[in-house]
């Protein structure tokens, strides 16, 4: 009897062992189907459609309200749906702005208002109070004059101050010239339209556009479908049935032949790269998730080719991407982009042309399906966690008319793409043969090469836009005139400035500067000795942040407390620098060239390169405009900008009183000069 | 019509009570005592695995400080089945995520995935437990890698050494006065043999928790679980030291330098009870009333109106066996650092000699509820907080009840807490300096 015990002990052991084999990784199991929960809907006779994700994990609820009118264009009023959007929210008829913010934050609730939606959340305990709040900012707002005031200044400051952005005009040229200028996706605002908006157009899109016909209104959350029926019929039914405006447009269409399209931006340190056509996909088509992995694997992130070419292999750029869009009523575009530096632009569209032809040509790896669908499958999956994203599904059910299973079998779908749907669809949607290449960036640095590429046994023609997307005629170079030098050049900047004997009066230079960097107040006092010495010290707040000092030979900086020291080229250049007139000395340097002439803020200006710093002087005034520092920072190209403004008379010399410094990383910079003194007594002990 | 909208509102949203929040688990024990929590949400194919160790820096030998944390690094070099340098690529390759982290009381590893990985989970954290390689080879590995991170995360780290400076000053005997980091000599002591006894000791099923989370069948999932712990024996029951502070009763003062900064720090520090007493809640709230948000009170007197700090804080650093109650602030300008503390002890002051107002008080409750609901808003953070309350506070309900303790809470009780333990007399002043250059 015992050994019977045993002997099915043993074998129960047995078998519990062998159930799993745990030397052998386990394999995924199937592809899990999703449960979004079935939506609860109504429609109100208004119009407005209801979809109801109850969820009561969290006694929290969200309204997200989406006006999906059919796309219209603002022509010459453009920016009049921005301020709409912008003037919503700021309380209604029957509640002051005021008391409007302090009770939403009461609720510890959030809201924010556009020209064509709404979206609220928070404790589910003022489900209703916050419907009610947001209904009432969206259906009956009070538009005041002085708040839209307020708002336009806004708009026009934001413009103003993306003038001479790269990649604001990029982006702008690269939809209009996609979908030409007049068009709903192609028509962009400026100053002049916006100029032309009254706060009575306001009113009149408000009427026209926000109106129930095309509404959504979809809650998630911890209500009941009941109760929060009743409370949206009786907080939106004041909404008037109305239907917007009807335009019709015609059909973008792509170029005939492949092509580049280069903005000439003079200012630009980097180009802006986009290759881009026209698609027409659905999400409900059979091709969409086929399109997907194949523009996952091109240019889908990290992993992707175009990021593994041109930044892992070449080191064109920090970073090239490429996407596509779907949707059921509009024309789409694929549209591939990075950042370069100038030098390389024309290699890097050589790779980027490249990269379209080899994943239009050969079929993609099984090892790199394999991984893009498991990406692509993982980041669904850890999206469905958001209830925003499970509301957005719901929507987009209704709004791009797919089939109600559509989210349910998305992973079955994902999973059950072939190599060969991958390779039709990137021939179909990545039209290679009519790409608009579009290049924003310093035509005087980049036409030559750009005109000498070719693709697929042709040259690609270069076509020459503004930036405002009208054709132009190819930028010309400025020719210099004859007799101009690195000497005359300097000499005459020298002159303007006060005159070499006046110049060699100074014997020392102390300056202190102003600044201001996401919101902190920056100090900056320099002191320049004609014999070559400067210290300079940068202060935030009152305490040091940086010091640089170079006593004629050696030289250091200190940084947050931590010192190094200068040497080898850095200390070369410190010592050009460190004078308080560098252009002195610079003109007895055989290594200082003269590049050519470019147009600094629209006027033409001297190019005068020494080593890493390109300084620019203006033909007319010969005063120095313009300053360029290249350098490398951790293996990146970088371009850092000083422009010199405002020059004012200090005992007889000329000396900018406002810099605009560009740190090449996305931060601009003004410093105003507050006092420029000369002959101070400086201890030596300063440069030590 | 305005003046008829407001009040009325005002009045209807007091009064309404907050729908109780559930969130719904199972929880038991396998044989060899290993503590498991299932919390099933079919919403999203999304699972958390993840377990517990109930081992910190505070179980540490002081001649051998630093290992907790060590382990959490040697622990992903690989097992038995799973070679070195496989364990990242793994988890990736099937769309997931994960990592680790320690603390004084506890070490915590997790992998969220989409949920048909739920078996390679299992399997890799089963792995973990039973039989991982610990190795002269990854001992080195690690070593280094973990003095790359003191570097960056501390030496290198403008303020990075606070916690250390502030807890070795507020506690004499427990072993919260050494930082989790630990010593890298005793790390480059230390001998293979002692990492093997570590494993032995605290890695074991009877000192973990695994909490699986997310998308589950609670069947099958059990049977994994049975399948991938079960043969993982039990390990010798761990008796753990208690350690008593003596309370402090004359104001401590202590300075540290650190050469990342320039402007100074005060920091004030009061030692405060287990995080699983009733008034380490109250203290919270008080952190609450002090600084979060611009319209609290040290931010908006310190910050925004009088420019006296460029930061200012509270909080309480809520541990297993004590707390600290830490209220800091760095300068603008050329405020002193007393000056600084007297503003402090002048809002401090204020607290525990007048009742704060209702409104302010409804508004604190408003805002600890929302922050309980949000903390329960992802599954990985619910896999966190169960293991926690499991763990630490020994009562994993309060994933569903804390709340009613912070509700619980009066006006009084906020007065009364600070009155007991925010004394002057009861801290540790901290001055936390830049180093004092030799060149000057």
């Amino acid at each position: 009897m015992k050994k019977l015990i045993f002997t099915l002990l043993f074998i129960s052991a047995f078998a519990l062992q062998a159930q799993i084999d745990r030397s052998k990784q386990p394999s995924p199991g199937p592809a899990p189907e999703i449960h979004l929960g079935t939506p609860q809907t109504f429609d109100m006779n208004n119009g407005l459609k209801v979809i109801v994700v109850e969820n009561h994990k969290l006694p929290r609820v969200s309204y997200t309200l989406t006006i999906d009118n059919p796309l219209f264009a603002e022509g010459e009023k453009a920016g009049v749906s921005s301020l709409t959007g912008s003037m919503l929210g700021k309380g209604s008829v029957h509640i002051d702005k005021d008391s409007f913010n302090d009770e939403v934050d009461y609720m510890g609730a959030s809201m924010n208002f556009g020209h064509s939606g709404a979206y609220a959340s928070g404790l589910s305990k003022y489900a209703e109070r916050i419907l009610e709040l947001m209904a009432d900012a969206a259906l009956h707002p009070d538009f005041k004059e002085d708040e839209f005031g307020k708002e336009k200044d806004l708009l026009l400051e934001g413009l103003k101050s993306n003038e001479k952005s790269v990649s604001a005009t990029a982006k702008r040229v690269e939809s209009a010239l996609a979908y030409g200028k007049n068009s709903p996706q192609g028509e962009f605002v400026t100053e002049e339209t916006v100029n032309r908006v009254s706060l009575e157009d306001v009113k009149n899109f408000y009427g026209n556009y926000f109106v129930p016909e095309n509404a959504y209104l979809v809650i998630v959350g911890d209500v009941k479908f009941k109760d929060i029926r009743k409370q949206v019929e009786k907080h939106f039914k004041g909404w008037r049935k109305a239907a917007p405006p009807v335009a019709n447009y015609a059909k973008p269409s792509d170029a005939q032949y492949t092509q580049i399209n280069l903005v000439n931006m003079p200012n630009a340190v980097q180009s802006e790269i986009a290759v881009e056509n026209l698609m027409d996909l659905r999400m409900s088509d059979a091709d969409y998730f086929p399109a997907m992995l194949a523009n996952k694997i091109l240019g889908g992130g990290g992993e992707a080719r175009l990021f593994l070419n041109l930044r892992e292999d070449k080191g064109y750029t920090y970073g090239a991407y490429s996407r596509i869009g779907a949707d059921l009523r509009t024309t789409s575009r694929f549209r591939a982009w990075a950042s370069v530096r100038n030098e390389v632009t024309d290699s890097a569209v050589v790779a980027f042309l490249g990269e379209i032809d080899r994943i239009t040509t050969d079929k993609v790896s099984a090892q790199e399906l394999e991984v893009a669908k498991a990406d692509y499958a993982g980041s669904f999956v850890m999206a469905l966690e958001k209830p925003e994203t499970i509301a957005r599904y719901a929507l987009l059910t209704k709004t791009q008319k797919l089939p109600e299973n559509f989210y349910q079998t998305y992973l079955e779908k994902v999973e059950a793409v072939t190599a060969e749907q991958v390779l039709d669809a990137a021939r179909k949607f990545f039209k290679g043969n009519q790409a608009r290449i579009v290049v924003t960036g310093k035509a005087a640095d980049i036409a030559e090469n750009l005109e000498k590429v070719t693709f697929r046994g042709k040259k690609v023609p270069v076509r020459y836009y503004d930036k405002y997307a009208n054709p132009i005629e190819k930028p010309q170079e400025k020719r210099i005139a004859e007799g101009v030098t690195v000497q005359s050049v300097l000499d005459s900047y020298i002159a303007a400035v006060g005159g070499v004997a006046k110049l060699e009066t100074v014997k020392n230079m102390v300056s202190e500067t102003k600044g201001t960097i996401q919101g902190m107040q920056l100090d900056i006092i320099a002191k320049n000795t004609s014999d070559g010495k400067v210290l300079t010290e940068t202060a935030m707040m009152g305490n040091t942040m940086s010091k640089q000092v170079f006593n004629g030979k050696t030289g250091y900086v200190v940084q947050q407390g931590q010192r190094m020291e200068l040497e080898g080229e850095k200390l070369e250049q410190m010592k050009d620098n460190a004078y308080p007139f560098p252009e002195l000395e610079l003109r007895n340097k055989e290594t200082v060239t003269l590049k050519g002439i470019e147009e600094i803020d629209g006027k033409d200006a001297y190019a005068i390169q020494n080593g890493a710093y390109t300084s620019y002087y203006d033909v007319e005034s010969g005063l120095k405009v313009f300053q360029v520092f290249t350098t490398e920072v951790n293996g990146q190209s970088l371009k850092q900008t000083f422009k010199f403004e405002d020059y004012q008379d200090v005992e007889g010399i000329k000396i900018p009183f406002k810099t605009i410094m560009d740190t090449g990383m996305g931060m601009e910079m003004e410093l105003h000069t507050a006092t420029v003194k000369f002959n101070e007594e400086i201890p030596e002990a300063d440069f030590e | 019509m305005k003046q008829k909208f407001l009040p009325l509102a005002l009045l209807v949203t007091a009064i309404l009570p907050a729908t109780a929040q559930q969130v719904s688990y199972e929880e038991y024990d396998l044989d060899n005592g290993l503590h498991v929590i299932l919390h099933k949400d079919n919403t999203a194919p999304v699972i958390t695995t993840a377990v517990m160790y109930h081992v910190g820096s505070k179980d540490e030998d002081p001649e051998r400080t630093g290992f907790a944390h060590f382990f959490e690094h040697l622990l992903f070099e690989g097992t038995k089945n799973i070679e070195r340098g496989q364990w990242f690529k793994i988890v990736t390759a099937n769309g997931g995520q994960n990592n680790a982290n320690t603390t004084q009381d506890r070490t915590y590893y997790y992998e969220v995935f989409p949920s048909n990985n739920l078996e390679l989970g299992l399997w890799m954290e089963s792995e973990r437990m039973l039989h991982p390689v610990i190795n002269q080879t990854g001992v080195e590995t690690q070593n280094e890698v973990v003095k790359e991170e003191k570097r960056m995360r501390m030496d290198n780290q403008p303020y990075g050494q606070f916690a250390t400076a502030l807890f070795e000053n507020l506690f004499d005997k427990h072993p919260y006065r050494w930082p989790i980091i630990g010593s890298m000599q005793h790390l480059d002591a230390a001998k293979l043999d002692e990492f093997l006894a570590f494993n032995d000791k605290f890695y074991v099923p009877n000192n973990a928790v695994l909490v699986v989370a997310g998308d589950l069948d609670t069947e099958k999932t059990k049977k994994m679980i049975r399948d991938y712990f079960g043969p993982i024996p039990r390990g010798k029951d761990i008796v753990r030291e208690t350690f008593e502070e003596t309370p402090i009763t004359q104001v401590k003062k202590a300075r540290f330098e650190d050469p990342n900064i320039q402007i100074p720090a005060i920091l004030t520090a009061y030692r405060t009870p287990s995080m699983k007493e009733r008034d380490a809640y109250v203290l919270d709230m008080i952190s609450s009333i002090l600084s979060d948000g611009k319209s609290s009170r040290l931010y908006k007197k310190l910050v925004d109106e009088e420019k006296k700090a460029m930061e200012v804080g509270a909080f309480n650093y809520a541990l297993e066996d004590y707390g600290a109650y830490i209220i800091y602030a760095l300068p603008l300008g050329g405020t002193s650092l007393d000056v600084l503390v007297a503003e402090i002890d002048e809002e401090v002051g204020k607290l525990q000699n007048e009742l704060i107002s209702e409104r302010d008080y409804e508004k604190l409750q408003n805002k600890f509820e929302s922050q309980f609901v949000n903390a329960n808003s992802s599954i990985e953070g619910i896999a966190n907080s169960l293991a926690r309350y499991y763990m630490l506070y020994g009562d994993t309900k309060l994933i569903n009840e804390e709340i009613d303790i912070y509700r619980s809470v009066t006006r009084e009780d906020i007065r009364e807490v600070a009155r007991k333990y925010l004394n002057p007399n009861q801290r540790l002043l901290l001055e936390y300096v830049p180093e004092e250059s030799e060149n000057n």
